[in-house]
């Protein structure tokens, strides 16, 4: 039972990483990022009760307030300020974009085969999800134009990091986890922060627009 | 728990809130000034410390000050100090010319010690969670500062800044995850499970396979901090958007704290899978550093960009003496670094000064003959150069020459000879590049009596680091010698205990 629900959560995590890459309206994207971390959460709080650790509890907790919730609304903020709702056309388009992500998702798979666990049991199917979706998210950043995109694929490959993090490991300690989640809201906000700046000097989010320095 | 590591943390802190806080001008550049100078003697002392014998540490060993953490805290330290004093010279300097508004004065005093303060967290952690932490604290307090100017390009150096740095750090997360998980278990509850000491511990019994993975993501994460090719990208824009204190503080300060992070995690490495996995990646690094850097000196067509270059040389170079494994290249890397943060500054002031004068740090603006125009800022620029390309008879060429020599006599001699090579070639580079700037009839000469080159903190500041690197070339304390040594028999013999 717990097997399943572990591994139905994290294909979920991935489905909604491929969403990503199939999605060009940016609240859409945001959305699936909030149900993204809302799974991260259930499968936090999942491996709580199976195992009794209840520090879990909290991290599934802070999953839920911080990246279900407050990230995205503060994300959709800066959207409705500046008025760019659409992902214009990316480097790659999406047919492309997902075939390549099917590839990086089989590699994931292949790299997780060397864990002590092996090729079977969850922790194969969490790890090899997470290196997708680590993956996916690197995809993403190199191949999208628009800086809140670029945040959301950042913090993808965080999340991916957190499914190692609470499903691999049997959990880091709790005062490194605080301070971790600490960190990337710190880190979102000024990325925000960043965004509005860029938006006011080019009146545009578009970051292939960033070209000026070389050399 | 020893106070002292508590107090030098604290110091900063309260320095930069000090700093934030809107105040009377020169009573927030004493704190500033007296601040920093603080953190810097209580450096010193728990250097001291450990010199006489005792491992200084608090939180249960969180925070612990072994060799290697000795001497990357005196260098913060000291690198924090300097450029908090030309930093508030730089200030008044742009002030002068109505560049500067009460918020950029309150950004500026309120994230230099906040970045102090990140960069001597990093520097005494034994926790690679709170290492983690740290670093990407720096990173959030010099965003800030690299977009201090409110240029078009800053925004676009900040930009790349930042998502180069978060992508690093997630990586260096998994990387530590990935290291935490090959304790399978053994490492033990709560905060202590993710000490360095206690990964050294237990090094022999990690899991060899995701240790293996864990490594080359930490290795990755914190070399992008470190600005190692081909994760070097964002380090030109940034240094060159930058103003110069805190340009100093990220090319000196934070490059030596990160290559602290690569070391940590290199050592629990050779200590689980012997020297060759890390050792070996880590002079792939190092040599592609200095490998794409000799070009682009060579191109080169700004000041502090140049200067970005050399930075990258620089930390590869440090990489290939880590990498090289023998005891002599890695004495020689501490050397270098040493002596590179001693030298940093200077190139970094007088480039800093120049372009203030010109209001550009690009060639083209600048022209030729900065002699004639500026030249107490032009001379201190040239002997930066000298120092900085590893010329006899300053520092960096005896720890160069230390680790070419162990790695012709070590198991490399094929990539110490590219190394020589590409040394050559980038000293040609910068040779030709500063020549080309400082020589030559001044562009105008009216200019020089109408703005003459300034003589106030700034300029001061300059003078004093360039006698401090000039005289540790030919007289390095006995103390700090000691400390470089200590650095050097951690990574070597493993420095578990």
């Amino acid at each position: 039972m717990t097997a399943n629900v572990l591994i139905l959560c994290a294909a979920g995590m991935l489905v909604s990483a491929y969403l990503m890459v199939g999605q060009k309206a940016l609240f859409t994207a945001i959305r699936l990022y909030g149900v993204q971390s809302l799974l991260l959460a259930v499968i936090a709080a999942t491996i709580a009760i199976s195992q009794n650790r209840h520090d879990l509890f909290v991290t599934a907790a802070l999953t839920v307030t911080l990246k279900t919730f407050l990230i995205p609304w503060f994300l959709m903020r800066v959207i409705d300020r500046i008025g760019i709702h659409r992902e214009i056309e990316p480097f790659l388009n999406v047919p492309a974009s997902l075939l390549v992500c099917l590839g990086l998702t089989v590699v994931g798979y292949r790299v997780s085969t060397g864990f002590p666990e092996g090729g079977q049991g969850v922790s194969h199917h969490l790890i090899g999800i997470a290196l997708s979706m680590l993956l996916i998210g690197l995809f993403l950043m190199v191949t999208r134009k628009k800086a809140i995109t670029q945040i959301l694929a950042l913090l993808t490959v965080e999340n991916a990091v957190f499914v190692v993090a609470v499903g691999v490991t049997s959990g880091m300690p709790f005062i490194v986890e605080l301070g971790i989640s600490f960190d990337v809201i710190l880190a979102v906000l000024v990325l925000g922060v960043l965004v509005q700046r860029i938006v006011g000097r080019f009146e545009s989010m578009d970051v292939s627009r960033l070209s000026k320095l070389k050399g | 728990m020893h106070l002292l590591l508590v107090w030098t943390l604290v110091v900063p802190l309260v320095t930069a809130a000090v700093g934030a806080v809107a105040g009377v001008r020169r009573f927030r550049e004493t704190v500033i000034i007296g601040g920093l100078a603080v953190t810097f003697a209580l450096c010193l002392a728990i250097a001291g410390v450990f010199l006489r014998g005792t491992i200084p540490a608090a939180f249960g060993d969180a925070l612990r000050v072994d060799g290697l953490s000795a001497l990357v805290l005196v260098l913060c330290g000291f690198i924090g100090l300097l450029s908090g004093v030309y930093g508030v010279g730089y200030l008044r300097r742009n002030e002068a010319r109505g560049l500067i508004t009460p918020r950029m004065r309150r950004e500026f005093f309120g994230l230099i010690p906040a970045y102090v303060f990140a960069l001597l967290l990093v520097s005494m952690s034994n926790n690679l969670g709170i290492l983690w932490i740290a670093v990407e604290l720096t990173t959030l307090a010099s965003v800030f500062l690299v977009t201090f100017h409110d240029r078009d390009t800053s925004l676009e150096a900040a930009w790349k800044f930042l998502m180069l740095g978060s992508l690093g750090l997630a990586f260096a997360l998994l990387g530590t995850v990935l290291l935490f998980a090959s304790g399978q278990g053994q490492l033990g509850e709560g905060m202590a499970a993710l000490h360095w000491t206690r990964l050294m511990q237990v090094a022999p019994e990690l899991h060899a396979y995701t240790l293996r993975l864990g490594v080359v993501f930490a290795l990755i994460g914190y070399g992008t901090k470190a600005g190692l090719a081909p994760m070097h990208t964002w380090k030109p824009d940034a240094y060159g958007e930058a103003p110069s204190p805190a340009g100093v503080l990220m090319a000196a300060g934070m490059m030596n704290a990160a290559l602290y992070c690569v070391i940590r995690i290199h050592l629990i490495s050779k200590a689980s899978l012997g020297p060759e996995f890390s050792g070996s990646l880590l002079l792939t690094l190092g040599l592609l550093s200095v490998l794409v850097a000799t070009p682009f000196i060579v191109i080169q067509w700004n000041l502090k960009r140049l200067l970005a270059y050399s930075s990258i040389e620089h930390v590869g170079i440090m990489a290939i003496g880590l990498g090289l494994g023998a005891e002599a290249a890695v004495f020689g890397a501490f050397l270098h670094m040493t002596y590179h943060t001693l030298a940093k500054p200077v190139s970094f002031f007088a480039a800093g000064t120049i372009a203030q004068l010109y209001g550009s740090s690009d060639f083209a603006k600048i022209g030729r003959g900065t002699f004639g125009r500026a030249p107490v800022a032009s001379a201190l620029f040239v002997l930066a150069a000298v120092m900085i390309t590893g010329s006899p008879p300053f520092g960096m060429f005896f720890s160069e020459l230390i680790i070419l020599r162990a790695g012709f006599l070590g198991a490399h001699p094929t990539i110490t000879a590219v190394f020589l090579a590409a040394l050559v070639v980038l000293f040609c580079g910068f040779v030709y590049q500063v020549g080309r700037l400082v020589l030559g009839p001044p562009r105008d000469p009216a200019e020089v009596t109408a703005s003459p080159e300034p003589f106030d903190l700034g300029m001061g500041t300059a003078i004093v680091a360039a006698v401090l690197a000039v005289v540790s070339a030919f007289y390095l304390p006995g103390p700090m010698m000691a400390l470089i040594r200590a650095a050097t028999h951690v990574v070597w013999s493993g420095g578990g205990a």
